[in-house]
């Protein structure tokens, strides 16, 4: 008999407390469904954080693999690594120029294109085409766009200036910020074009209309209407770019390896050359959990501003 | 046997206690309607009798088996949904099919059901539609005929209804009763319409708060409500509640109205309030007890009272007008041409016979 | 103006500006195809011609014929073997997400999380791992932990999309007879279709486009296109040829598939934004 007796009595409800725990019979059916998953995910998510816990505090080199109890050895050689801080505000000038331009010009291209144009549809699809390309792809692309001598990119500068210009834009100190910018900005934009004009398509049309007959203007309309309604997306996609942006290496190794010297080099790249082509191992791990630790509070404050604002 | 038989059931649904003890039986061949407001419990209870909520205390037993542990398909239930639950890439015919194929039928034996079933239904002619392409009242005969073809012992219905418009509800009213009639299977049916309720039930059982609040035939409720809830809850238009006061004098007993007439009660009723103090009461009329003096040539419990009409709202053969009993707007039901203006003043017929006395402090009806 | 005229004038001037950024955006990737096709007096002529005198395929010829071509079935094998796995065990977790909200907030939570780790942070660990199991340049180590890195979005996406199928249906064919195995089959995957297939092409799209897992965990056994293509960039000079032949093997079947599937893609990336 499967009448439960004991806590659960009265007929009139008085004395009932409520259930602390789930459906019994579906426990097994919807355990079994999510454990491959999570065993997967900690195999390849817990493993590699507690090694670069462990690691971090002993200090194997590319000539010495002591494994003793280092102490903060190398968190103190973290905090006076000029070259690291440097790699990180290169990659923070890259976020903090690349985001706004990929926002606002994929707004208004959104803008562009949520009224009807004759094939609209084939326009968007085509646009989509640089977010499909392997990042290194698109670094080699621009590689030969940039070509001094070969790449158009100079051919279509010579006719302006009157002159041949044959700029080395992955190598002159002046032109690689530039030239790696175009690259990601080139690739980027369809995507929060892309996204944008799925929140546009979803504001209220009869809103619209409304402020259209009340006469307000084009950018009043867009800043009490539009904008407030498409805020969400906007916060997600900031999210999501700022956080690939943050993860930048595929795009600049292709066009510059960081260089010319560490000019262009990323936190990324930065982690990269110290782990696989010097072999500082414990110094490398403590890098990347710095890295781990810098972006889950990015996030963290992010997701608060984000439900502060709801 | 009881083909349902319900004993302490309790159901949470996270912190909210929605069914705090019920019990209920359902003989086999019943049409038994669950009806009450949205949030009464109706619907949960209908979902655990399925297995599609688990009951945090009581039994439930089908044909006899304790079914508290098994899924529902093992329940030799069929159910009804409120939004049809087809599946849109199927046809209707596969729609129907599809719990047969569940149970490896034969092809054959699923073939002939199916067909006999939209025979029934009247759907045979859709067989090879797809849902988007049905009306509403279609669809809901698809849905039926997907329980029907299952040949279960226990039917529940969810608010197969709400989402017709009412002429289309009134058709399928008469057709799930005309089911019933023909299967004679066991059906649970849950509303929150209590017209569908008085016309289609064998039993109502009307749910307040997650408890029965009564249960029985239509007619025993509606004549013989339990409580001021059971009585306000069923007829339209509903009944009308008014403050007043029971007094008792030499010749019998009165109910009087604040500011208002005052109205005998009649022998027989007055011998069944021996023992009740004189005090506040409420006091019941149905709209249909209250009508025009003229055609009542004086029947003893019949009081009479003179008013003005406020407000009139005709129907077609009946009209409503709406007057005063003291302070209280009263809706008595005349006959179409018995009345014209507001502001007009009639003679109206109380019949005091059957109205209903309620008791203010438990809210119960004086037997 | 009067208002009809001004919006046809309207409609001409967005048609011309739609127009003229298509052709930017396009102008990179045509350039790339363009000097695939060249031969190589043509590629380094002096000033750059802007189309190839003929279409000549002797750059592939040579990428098929030296066996660097099978670093796209590298590509193919583990970004085609790391979707499916992803795809079947996060559409699981994510139904069970979904219906029953298995492990709370915090089960969502940490597996969103697993989303943020940069790849950077965790190559090395993994890459020592894999030196540790043989696992180094295999497809085995590569598919799993593609599949491993995909696995949250691809349920953060399909619980999004199982959450919009009504639970009436699964509960009619649950009273109908089916078993919850049988309902998520039966049911619920038919349902969410275009969810699917709109996961699947991101999914398989990242795997494909991938590098630096790429890089750091394979050699010469399974190098994929992504590292292919940084071979033939030389510290004097680059083997343009190369580099664009490779680039358009590995660039078109994502254009071909992208191509076909192209309803179910802006389905899905509308309704995993706006969706949250």
């Amino acid at each position: 008999m499967s009448q439960r007796p004991g806590a659960l009595a009265g007929s009139d409800g008085a004395a009932v407390a409520p259930p602390t725990r789930r459906g019994v019979r579906t426990r097994g059916f919807r355990l079994a469904l999510v454990a491959p998953a999570i065993f997967v995910l900690l195999l390849v998510g817990v493993f590699p954080l507690v090694y670069l816990i462990v690691v971090s505090f002993q200090n194997i080199t590319m000539t010495d693999v002591d494994t003793g109890f280092q102490g903060l050895l190398n968190y103190r050689l973290l905090a006076t690594d000029g070259r690291l801080w440097e790699a990180l505000l290169h990659t923070l000038i890259f976020i903090a120029i690349a985001l706004p331009v990929e926002l606002i010009f994929g707004l208004a291209m959104a803008q562009l294109f949520i009224e009807r144009i004759p094939g609209r549809a084939v326009f968007v699809a085509l646009l989509v085409l640089p977010v499909l390309v392997s990042p290194i792809v698109a670094g080699a692309n621009w590689s030969l766009m940039f070509d001094n001598r070969f790449g158009p990119i100079n051919q279509i500068i010579g006719w302006l200036a009157g002159q041949e210009t044959a700029l080395l834009w992955t190598i002159r100190p002046t032109l690689v910020y530039p030239a790696i910018l175009v690259a990601e900005i080139w690739q980027w934009t369809p995507f929060m074009f892309l996204l944008l004009l799925a929140a546009l398509s979803g504001v209220d049309r009869s809103q619209l209309e409304a402020a259209a007959i009340d006469g307000a203007s084009w950018w009043r309309t867009f800043r009490k209407i539009v904008l407030p309604a498409i805020w969400p997306v906007i916060a997600v996609a900031v999210l999501i770019r700022g956080l690939d942006l943050f993860r930048l290496f595929d795009i600049v190794w292709a066009l510059t390896r960081g260089g010319p010297g560490t000019m262009t080099e990323t936190i990324s790249i930065f982690t990269y050359v110290k782990g696989f082509q010097q072999f500082e191992t414990s110094y490398t791990a403590a890098v990347a959990l710095l890295i781990i630790v810098l972006l889950s509070a990015a996030v963290f404050w992010a997701l608060k501003r984000v439900e502060l604002a709801r | 046997m009881a083909d349902l038989r319900i004993t302490g059931l309790h159901k949470y649904y996270g912190s909210v206690h929605a069914v705090r003890g019920v019990d209920l039986e359902i003989p086999a061949g019943e049409f038994a309607v669950l009806v009450g407001q949205s949030g009464c419990g109706k619907s949960t209870l209908l979902r655990t009798i399925a297995g599609l909520e688990d009951a945090d205390a009581g039994t439930i037993q089908i044909a006899g088996a304790v079914v508290n542990d098994e899924a529902p398909r093992n329940r030799d239930i069929a159910m009804v949904f409120q939004n049809y639950a087809l599946y849109p890439y199927m046809t209707v015919y596969d729609n129907i099919a599809f719990g047969l194929r569940a149970r490896k039928t034969p092809a054959a034996e699923i073939d002939a059901k199916v067909k006999q079933a939209a025979r029934t239904l009247a759907i045979a002619h859709l067989l090879e539609r797809f849902p988007r392409q049905l009306s509403g009242g279609q669809l809901q005969r698809v849905a039926i005929g997907r329980a029907i073809v299952r040949n279960a012992r226990l039917y529940l219905f969810d608010e197969p209804l709400s989402n017709l418009d009412a002429q289309l509800r009134d058709e399928m009213r008469g057709e799930i009763k005309r089911l019933h009639q023909e299967l004679g299977r066991t059906m649970i049916y849950v509303t929150h319409d209590q017209i569908e309720a008085m016309t289609m039930a064998d039993r109502i059982v009307l749910l307040r708060d997650g408890r029965i609040e009564q249960q029985g035939t239509p007619l025993d409720l509606y004549e013989k409500p339990a409580t001021r809830y059971v009585a306000g809850f069923l007829g339209s238009p509903a009944m009308n509640f008014v403050d007043a006061e029971l007094a008792f004098a030499d010749d019998g007993a009165q109910v009087r109205v604040p500011d208002g007439p005052v109205l005998g009660l009649p022998a027989a009723r007055v011998q069944r309030l021996v023992g009740r103090p004189a005090g506040p009461v409420v006091l019941g009329l149905r709209p249909e007890h209250v009508g025009h003096a003229s055609a009542d040539a004086s029947r003893p419990g019949v009081a009479r009272h003179v008013a003005a009409i406020e407000l009139v709202q005709p129907t077609g053969a009946r009209s409503y007008a709406t007057f005063r009993l003291g302070a209280a707007a009263v809706v008595a039901e005349l006959h179409a041409h018995d009345v014209s203006q507001p502001g007009e003043r009639v003679e109206l017929a109380i019949d005091m016979n059957r109205a209903v006395l309620i008791d203010p402090s438990t809210d119960r009806v004086i037997p | 103006m009067k208002i009809r005229a001004r919006r046809r004038l309207a409609l001409v001037l967005r048609t011309g500006a739609a127009v003229a950024l298509t052709l930017a955006f396009l102008f990179p990737i045509y350039w790339l195809f363009m000097i695939s096709f060249k031969t190589p007096d043509e590629i380094f002529a002096y000033p750059p011609k802007w189309w190839p005198g003929q279409i000549n395929f002797a750059n592939y010829a040579v990428l098929f014929k030296d066996g660097d071509a099978t670093t796209v079935w590298n590509s193919l094998v583990i970004a085609g073997v790391s979707t499916l796995v992803s795809m079947f065990l996060g559409s699981l977790a994510a139904y069970s997400l979904a219906r029953f909200r298995t492990g709370g907030e915090h089960l969502a939570n940490w597996i969103i999380s697993q989303r943020m780790v940069p790849p950077i942070a965790i190559v090395f660990p993994i890459f020592l791992l894999y030196v540790w199991l043989g696992w180094v340049d295999t497809y085995v180590g590569l598919i799993l932990l593609y599949s491993a890195f995909n696995l949250p979005y691809v349920i953060w996406m399909m619980r999004g999309f199982i959450l919009d199928i009504p639970p009436a249906l699964e509960e009619a064919a649950l009273v109908d007879g089916y078993t919850r195995w049988q309902v998520l089959w039966k049911v619920v995957f038919p349902m969410c279709r275009a969810g699917l297939f709109a996961t699947a092409i991101f999914t398989f799209v990242f795997a494909w486009n991938e590098f630096l897992f790429a890089l750091v965990l394979t050699r010469t056994e399974v190098a994929t296109y992504t590292v292919q293509v940084t071979h033939y960039f030389g510290g004097q000079s680059n083997f343009w040829a190369k580099i664009s032949a490779m680039s358009v093997l590995g660039t078109l079947p994502v254009f071909v598939v992208v191509a076909f599937m192209q309803r179910y893609l802006v389905r899905g990336i509308s309704l995993g934004a706006v969706k949250g």
